[in-house]
């Protein structure tokens, strides 16, 4: 059985949790849903990314002064080469890979710099702002476009960080790559990178630090908050985007005073965290709505209690546990896995869980029932194979029944295989010591793990 | 009979544990299953073991109970809970080892030791 939703560090056998990491970890299977925001460099206090923000610029004002010069051929050729970055895996494909964009978009962003007098002008001071204009551009072309001007900068960022990690380099052939000097994008390069084992394609690292869901200078939040719509639209018009592009084409001084508001503002732009923990009022709230749930499959509460329960969990084991995935089928779709953590081993007991259970991976079955049943426990053991080890949590309403209980120490006995139940009280003091802060809730599954190994033979 | 330094360790160990007892009795009214953190757990296993070697066999309050191991994650009322059984553990041994001399309770020192006031026994205050 293979890593559910292998990523690269744990692929390698480095398992670090991502909090301590300065890059997102990329997925081998699915891009991150996260992109690099060019704003994010902009307003950057350092001389790096503000140069590096520079240097996109430039580039993409570059394309503007190809055409100018009667190049507009290249400037579209090259525009379109720019504008699929598969390597950094940032979006929302679920295989890794992209399109780039149309030739005709091509044509309509190169044709802004001669449309609008102030790029033709002095060019972009944020090519983020070509959203304003053409229909299809959003924030994956721009974190696209952002990342391949900047490749080789991100090149070499992969470079050291997976020698520091030791995770191993190939040679491998980059598809596009900007060359700096001559402000071209050359093809199939050779590089050095880190190579997705599935693929056999390169993979490149980018800073948490420039990661955002939605980019700074949105076209979205614009047309919320800043187009003035009773000019653009007639009164019981429907208020389609593609009105509000043509408006922006000719109406310039809208576009550059909402870039100013927001430049204005750029104290607020933060990055993203790749995971948000529940605040404190919210895992309350999750603990009196999973203590209030009565028993059973009544209401959905079944649902109910595993969706608490997920983000629960996902919130309390952070950072010592990074969350995979919940409701994780196994290859042939005969069994779902509540929920599934990478294993860092970054506390020593999940170090010990590594160790001796080979635990890569923790899985957490969520049972909503009054009295844990024997097939509860043989579901969450025929579960506890090859990267998932041989641990595994229920979570469940009540301690386990006498029977029961034999039968995870049988388990132990016979097979060290380990099932440690958390119920209520343990979730309720989980929470309690998520809000304290005196110990940390993982030292509660630790507790229950010390008690389990009191009880079997020694 | 008890030495004088017993006595004076009795009387610095039931000050100490009195003040845990009171501390965290507070916290386990308004939090009783939050954990008591690893730095306070040390103090406190610092100031049982002593009570523990004071009070030996024949007084030991909970039957073969030496320590909290941090691993239990003990709560704050479980710390309440053996503090409190402690204190009363060490007040009995205290109260078999006091007189009453001349209208004074005084430890039960060995002879030619200065004499060493002590409080009346717990029970008999009531």
């Amino acid at each position: 059985m293979a890593l559910t939703r292998p990523r690269l560090t744990e692929h390698h056998g480095i398992f670090m949790p991502q909090a301590s990491l300065q890059f997102a970890i990329p997925f081998l299977c699915e891009d991150l849903p996260l992109y690099v925001d060019p704003f994010l460099l902009w307003k950057s206090p350092s001389q790096q990314d503000k140069a590096l923000h520079l240097e996109m610029v430039n580039s993409f004002n570059h394309l503007g002064y190809m055409a100018k010069k009667g190049n507009a051929e290249e400037a579209v050729s090259q525009l379109i080469m720019g504008s699929e970055c598969e390597e950094v895996g940032l979006g929302v494909s679920a295989r890794r890979q992209g399109k780039r964009i149309s030739r005709y978009q091509a044509e309509e962003i190169v044709n802004l710099f001669q449309r609008i007098p102030q790029y033709d002008q002095r060019g972009f001071h944020h090519f983020e702002e070509i959203q304003f204009y053409i229909d299809g551009i959003s924030r994956d072309r721009i974190s696209d476009f952002a990342c391949n001007f900047i490749k080789s900068f991100l090149i070499d960022f992969t470079m050291d960080e997976c020698e520091r990690l030791g995770i191993p380099l190939e040679d491998c052939t980059v598809k596009q790559f900007y060359d700096p000097a001559k402000q071209v994008f050359l093809e199939d390069v050779p590089h050095r990178l880190p190579v997705n084992p599935e693929s056999g394609r390169p993979l490149l690292l980018v800073p948490k630090r420039w990661l955002r869901f939605v980019p700074w200078i949105s076209f979205d939040d614009y047309f919320k908050g800043y187009c003035p719509r009773d000019e653009i639209f007639n009164p019981g018009e429907p208020q389609t985007h593609i009105r509000v592009l043509n408006y922006n084409r000719d109406n310039y001084g809208i576009v550059e005073a909402y870039v100013r508001e927001r430049e204005r503002t750029a104290d607020d732009c933060k990055s993203d965290p790749l995971f948000s923990q529940l605040p404190v009022i919210s895992a309350k709230r999750k603990l009196s709505e999973i203590l209030k749930l009565a028993t059973g499959k009544s209401d959905g509460a079944d649902k109910r209690y595993e969706d608490a329960v997920v983000q629960l969990m996902a919130s309390l084991m952070y950072p010592h546990l990074d969350f995979a995935e919940d409701q994780n089928r196994t290859v042939s779709g005969t069994h779902i896995r509540d929920l599934i953590f990478y294993n860092n081993r970054s506390h020593p007991f999940l170090k010990e869980l590594f160790d001796d259970y080979e635990s890569k991976q923790l899985v957490l079955e969520i049972k909503n029932v009054h009295a844990v049943e024997r097939e509860h426990i043989n579901q969450l053991n025929r579960y506890m194979a090859a990267e998932l080890g041989r641990f595994g949590v229920l979570v469940t309403r009540n301690a386990l029944p006498k029977a029961r209980m034999q039968d995870t120490i049988d388990l132990w006995a016979g097979q060290r295989r380990c099932i440690i139940a958390l119920t209520d009280p343990d979730v309720t003091q989980m929470v309690e010591l998520f809000e304290s802060k005196q110990r940390l809730p993982i030292d509660v599954l630790k507790k229950k793990y010390v008690e389990f190994r009191r009880a079997c033979p020694s | 009979m008890i030495t004088r330094e017993e006595a004076d360790q009795l009387e610095k160990l039931m000050g100490q544990l009195g003040g845990i007892h009171g501390e965290l009795a507070a916290l386990s009214k308004k939090r009783p299953s939050d954990a008591v953190n690893a730095f306070k757990l040390k103090f406190v296993n610092a100031v049982l073991l002593q009570c523990n070697e004071i009070l030996g066999a024949d007084y030991s309050p909970i039957g073969d109970f030496q320590e909290f191991n941090s691993d239990d994650v003990p709560s704050n009322s479980d710390v309440t809970f053996v503090a409190a059984q402690y204190l009363q553990a060490l007040e009995k041994f205290r109260s078999d080892n006091v007189i009453l001399f001349q209208g004074r309770w005084l430890y039960d020192l060995p002879k030619n030791t200065p004499e060493m006031r002590a409080s009346a026994p717990a029970k008999l205050k009531k």
